[in-house]
């Protein structure tokens, strides 16, 4: 399978010295679809516009399809769909002026898939944009960015600000297009659910850098937590060193460490460090796992510790 | 035949899947040669990933309970594998204690838990109507 989008060692900052992405590397093949996770500030928007060509990393590359979104940006566009929660549409125009817009813009244009989908989404052409509530409105929007039938398709936190309901209708929507065209897709989002159903990878972003890149089902049956009674260790660098740990952190009067591994593995692998085999080690849902693995609020702390 | 789905569940969704193909070919509510939906439908229905869905029906055809004929689509295979009656004996065996363990220590005896089993027994018996009526 060839690559799709390529991140190389991606450093971008704001503000001088204090970089959102340090050194960001990950790729999508051919199909595959990526959920990007990280709290919020954690760079997933600044990543998804660089892939776009609406922003320039400071160090490192980027490449869709094998080429510059910044020097090439019509013959990367062209595969291209994308959706942003915060996306502006002009407020004037109707649905039929918007569709005919794109239609110009895109000779792939698919008039049929347009058809259908105006009609799943229950949508008039001759309806304002400013009209529109805001679920309605992102319908539009994913239709403007899926009926050229893109390679690649990038959402930025499409189900944000939007009711379960219009979240759902997008989700069908979206896999409806991975089961007819199989197109790559990125997209962010902080609905863990959602991220399960569309699933396929996930790559967290915390500070700065890819914490967790790894196949959604190994996420559930190979990472555990293990909740160790603070005494039993003496501080969090002394879980860190015991192989296959991720992260540590004090949550009351327990040590919270996610390993990778099968609880049971797990459980022998500390038995010799700890000196005890009651250690209680859990898979725990997707939501909980990113709790563990980027929650709490002495990260900044802790990452100076592991980097 | 019906499937649900739970994001945040115990299980990852394929798993889950797997799970209840399996149960309705256990309860007989899924019969050798019927013919189960596409993964592409399937994965429609549920609003899950495609992908998801076939790495589901892969693992269960690598187990041998489904099989995909090219250009027919995916049933219920004729032949169910037998699994050595002794080996299964000690899995079931094994399942059982952990069930035990589980029950007596949230504060269950042997009689609450022979209950469960038969409302379970029952459960899977009901479903089997459901899809006769």
């Amino acid at each position: 399978m060839s690559t799709i989008l390529e991140f190389d060692n991606i450093v971008r900052a704001y503000k001088k010295g204090v970089p959102v992405l340090n050194g960001v590397s990950f790729g999508l093949a051919e199909g595959e679809v990526v959920g990007l996770l990280g709290r919020n500030g954690a760079g997933k928007t600044t990543l998804i516009r660089i892939a776009m060509g609406l922003l320039y990393p400071q160090k490192g590359g980027v490449h869709v399809f094998g080429l510059s979104p910044t020097d090439d940006p019509v013959a990367v566009k062209q595969r291209i769909g994308y959706v942003s929660e915060d996306q502006i549409l002009p407020g004037g125009s109707s649905i039929a002026e918007l569709i005919g817009f794109h239609r110009y813009l895109f000779p792939r244009w698919d008039v049929d898939l347009e058809r259908q989908l105006l009609d799943r989404f229950g949508l008039s052409r001759t309806a304002k944009i400013k009209r529109l509530s805001k679920g309605e409105a992102r319908q539009v929007a994913l239709l403007c960015a899926i009926c050229h039938r893109p390679e690649l398709l990038l959402l930025d936190e499409p189900g944000g600000g939007l009711d379960p309901a219009a979240r759902r209708e997008f989700l069908e929507a979206s896999i409806q297009l991975l089961n007819r065209e199989g197109s790559a897709i990125l997209f962010s989002s902080h609905h863990l659910s959602d991220v399960e159903r569309l699933g396929g990878r996930v790559v967290l972003l915390d500070q700065g850098r890819v914490r967790l890149d790894c196949d959604l089902d190994e996420v559930r049956e190979d990472l555990c937590v293990a909740v160790i009674p603070k005494a039993w260790a003496p501080n969090a660098e002394a879980l860190e060193r015991a192989p296959g740990c991720l992260r540590v952190h004090l949550i009351g009067d327990d040590w919270h460490a996610v390993f990778s591994g099968a609880p049971d593995e797990v459980s022998k692998r500390l038995e010799p460090l700890l000196g005890t085999a009651r250690i209680q080690c859990v898979r725990v849902p997707l939501e909980d796992l990113f709790i563990e693995l980027v929650g709490g609020k002495h990260a900044a702390v802790e990452s100076g510790v592991s980097s | 035949m019906r499937l649900f789905v739970h994001p945040s569940g115990d299980l990852p969704l394929y798993r889950q899947i797997m799970q209840q193909i399996a149960e309705a070919i256990a309860g007989a509510r899924l019969k050798p040669g019927d013919k189960l939906d596409s993964h592409r439908d399937l994965a429609e229905q549920l609003v899950i990933a495609p992908l998801t869905v076939k790495k589901a029906y892969d693992e269960l055809e690598a187990l041998g309970y489904i099989e995909t004929q090219r250009g027919r689509g995916t049933f219920v295979c004729a032949k169910l594998p037998r699994v050595s009656i002794e080996k299964q004996r000690e899995q079931l065996r094994a399942s059982a204690r952990s069930l035990l363990s589980e029950a007596y220590l949230s504060g269950f005896d042997y009689n609450a838990v022979l209950k469960i089993i038969k409302d379970a027994d029952a459960e899977i018996l009901r479903g089997r109507l459901k899809e006769i009526s």
